[in-house]
């Protein structure tokens, strides 16, 4: 024990001495999880998880506007209103093609007037007679100007056009239902649509807003914690950790091609000390570092984030089982440094192959692209990457709220990794000897 | 009882059918200052390797104190003290964190330690750069510290491969002093180099290795009285050819 303790002690040193290569340890994750966070808000607000802006021009300033903006307060989208006064459909028309804004919407001067108009057409008397109506071959539809970029995605545009279109027709059902309830009461006489709250019209529509069916989301019971709902911030913060503590590798492995490349490897080889206990060493001591990497981004996430319009990150009821996660990830790290160290002959190969496999590992194992969104094959391939086991387990304790008990399967892949890396290593050394 | 004994050791290296060592023995008595000599090539690092446990020999038994690697690999390892070729030295940390550190894996603690530690600086001369980084260091102060952490655990035996190479009058005229005192002290010095006055200056025997196998060994006044030499180099050039050695 007290070997590792002098082995944890000189790693520590050898890490205090390189204050360069330890700044790029926490710099490196630290500028990823903010850069990436801010470019995914953006992504969230394209994939309808945040509220897209959509910039109208209301050129009629009558009722159909008004209601336009109260329908879209219960959607996701966002009205920004251009002033009239300054503005033309030319411009709207400009500033979406030119990307400045993804969506514009044009209400004409007199769209309310002509709206109404064609509802009233609906239900028009006929030939004098009171009780005697006539059905229009044809209504006239009212019809806003609409601007989508071309370069959105395909799914925006299909959101926000039923988002649109949901809100016009919802608008045109109560207008027509309005007018249904005037036509009635005059049909059947004050007497009795004063009584009956269907032959009142300014009823009739509200109620017809009431929904008979209804979809409702179930939430697991079994969570111990409230769900913290999806957010780039819950994402990357776990994520782009682990990226940094998997990154702590290449410096591992480079320790112990230093070590190999002088008479250190040498010298420790003739003395009454095992593999195990310097590799114990060197794991102890960047354990550590791994862990304050992860302490660093969590800090950044929860105090730094908010600063800068990203919602702040939250660990929530499961700090220990989240700190025992970023345990068993830092050691699964250590364990491929070493590895990497001892099946490596020089730095050049350790730094190409540690790098290549730790970006790899980490775009299939969902750092960079959520898992659910790849295609199946690399879906498949994802469960064979640390990361993702990492990811998946800091996912279930952050997003869907689950216990330790319900990432032990997680953690023991990560640690079974980290088994396995330590006995290669420990072979590959006799070997190297 | 011989410090060193090798015994009938073959060595193939991992890739190809030439043998790094072929059928190799050797004694070493307790007490001796054997100078093992040999072009590039020959063996010698192999020796070394296989005698201080680095790794086993494909056949033949190596014994220390008459204790056999395979068997009590950890107490061999207590009682040998390796110089290696390369510096073996963390250049980022200070002479006496070196110290301290490989110290600690040898298992010295505490007082004994810090006495030790003290010892080993005045021995190499650095006591005044204790706290300076090995970085720092000439190649001479390098070498003085190699030796001194090879003596930290005491050794009873001490392997020096080369440990003079590239450094300056001064530092190997110290180096061979201090070596001269610890075999006088009665530690079993196993001191391999290229340098053929050193060899004959500090040796009190020395065997000539080439092509895996000891092909002379002996007092190196007796060697070169029997050979009508007047000098090791020319003995060890008779012995060994004098055709480069660039494989």
């Amino acid at each position: 024990m007290l070997k590792i303790i002098a082995a944890t002690a000189k790693e520590l040193l050898l890490l205090m001495r390189d204050r360069t290569g330890l700044l790029v340890l926490f710099l490196m994750p630290a500028i990823l999880v903010v850069v990436i966070t801010l470019v995914q808000e953006n992504v969230m607000e394209l994939t309808g998880q945040k509220k897209t802006q959509v910039l109208l021009l209301d050129l009629d300033q009558g009722e159909l506007g008004r209601s336009l903006q109260k329908q879209i307060e219960t959607t996701n989208l966002e009205f920004v209103v251009w002033d009239e006064v300054q503005k033309d459909g030319g411009a709207i028309q400009t500033a979406v093609a030119n990307g400045d804004y993804q969506v514009g919407i044009v209400i004409p001067q007199g769209a309310s007037l002509r709206f109404q108009e064609e509802t009233a057409r609906l239900f028009q008397p006929g030939n004098g007679k009171r009780d005697s109506r006539e059905i229009p071959d044809a209504l006239s539809a009212t019809s806003l100007q609409f601007f989508v970029d071309p370069g959105v995605m395909a799914g925006l545009r299909s959101s926000v056009t039923a988002q649109l279109q949901m809100a016009l027709t919802t608008i045109a059902l109560e207008a027509k239902l309005a007018m249904f309830g005037r036509v009635l009461q005059e049909i059947t006489g004050p007497g009795v649509s004063q009584q009956d709250p269907l032959f009142n019209s300014s009823k009739l529509p509200s109620l017809f807003r009431q929904p008979l069916l209804a979809l409702t989301e179930n939430q697991d019971k079994s969570r111990e914690t409230e769900t913290s709902l999806y957010n780039p911030v819950q994402q990357n913060v776990p994520a782009w950790a682990l990226f940094g503590m998997f990154f702590t590798a290449i410096p591992i492995a480079g320790s112990i091609l230093q070590e190999r490349g002088s008479g250190i490897w040498v010298r420790l080889s003739a003395l009454p000390v095992s593999p195990l206990v310097l590799f114990a060493g060197k794991i102890a001591a960047y354990i550590g570092v791994c862990l304050c990497q992860f302490l660093l981004i969590a800090l950044i996430g929860a105090f730094l984030f908010p600063y800068i319009g990203l919602p702040a990150f939250t660990i929530s009821m499961n700090l220990t089982a989240t700190l025992i996660t970023a345990l068993f990830s830092s050691l699964a790290a250590c364990g491929f440094g070493i590895f990497l160290g001892m099946a490596c002959n020089s730095y050049e190969q350790a730094s190409t192959l540690g790098a290549t496999s730790v970006v790899a590992a980490a775009a299939i194992g969902g750092v960079m692209v959520p898992v659910y969104a790849m295609p199946p094959v690399m879906q498949r391939l994802s469960i064979i990457s640390p990361l993702n086991w990492g990811l998946t387990a800091f996912h279930d304790l952050l997003l869907r709220g689950y216990s330790l008990s319900a990432i032990l399967d997680d953690l023991g892949r990560l640690f079974l990794f980290f088994i396995v890396t330590a006995l290669l290593s420990w072979k590959l050394a006799g070997v190297r000897q | 009882m011989h410090a060193i004994c090798a015994r009938s050791l073959v060595m193939r290296y991992k890739y190809g059918a030439q043998l790094a060592l072929n059928d190799f023995n050797l004694d070493v008595q307790q007490g001796e200052f054997f100078g093992l000599l040999g072009p590039n090539g020959a063996g010698k690092t192999t020796a070394i390797s296989i005698l201080t446990g680095l790794f086993p020999s494909d056949s033949g038994a190596a014994l220390i104190m008459d204790m056999d690697f395979q068997k009590k690999s950890n107490k061999i390892k207590q009682i040998i003290g390796l110089v290696p070729q390369n510096i073996g030295l963390y250049d980022k940390l200070t002479a006496r964190e070196n110290l301290t550190f490989f110290g600690k894996i040898c298992g010295i603690r505490g007082k004994v330690l810090a006495e030790k530690i003290q010892q080993c600086l005045e021995f190499s001369r650095l006591t005044e750069h204790a706290i300076q980084p090995v970085a720092t260091f000439s190649t001479g102060m390098k070498r003085r510290l190699n030796l001194a952490v090879g003596l930290l655990n005491d050794p009873q035996i001490l392997v020096l491969d080369e440990p003079c190479v590239g450094i300056d009058a001064q530092s190997r005229h110290l180096i061979h002093e201090q070596l001269k005192i610890l075999n006088q002290h009665g530690t079993t010095i196993l001191y391999t180099t290229h340098y053929m006055e050193e060899a004959q200056e500090l040796c009190s025997r020395i065997g000539i290795i080439d092509n895996g196998q000891l092909v002379k060994e002996g007092i190196p006044a007796t060697l070169l009285q029997q050979s009508g030499m007047s000098n090791l180099e020319e003995l060890f050039l008779h012995l060994t050819g004098k055709g480069l050695r660039d494989q």
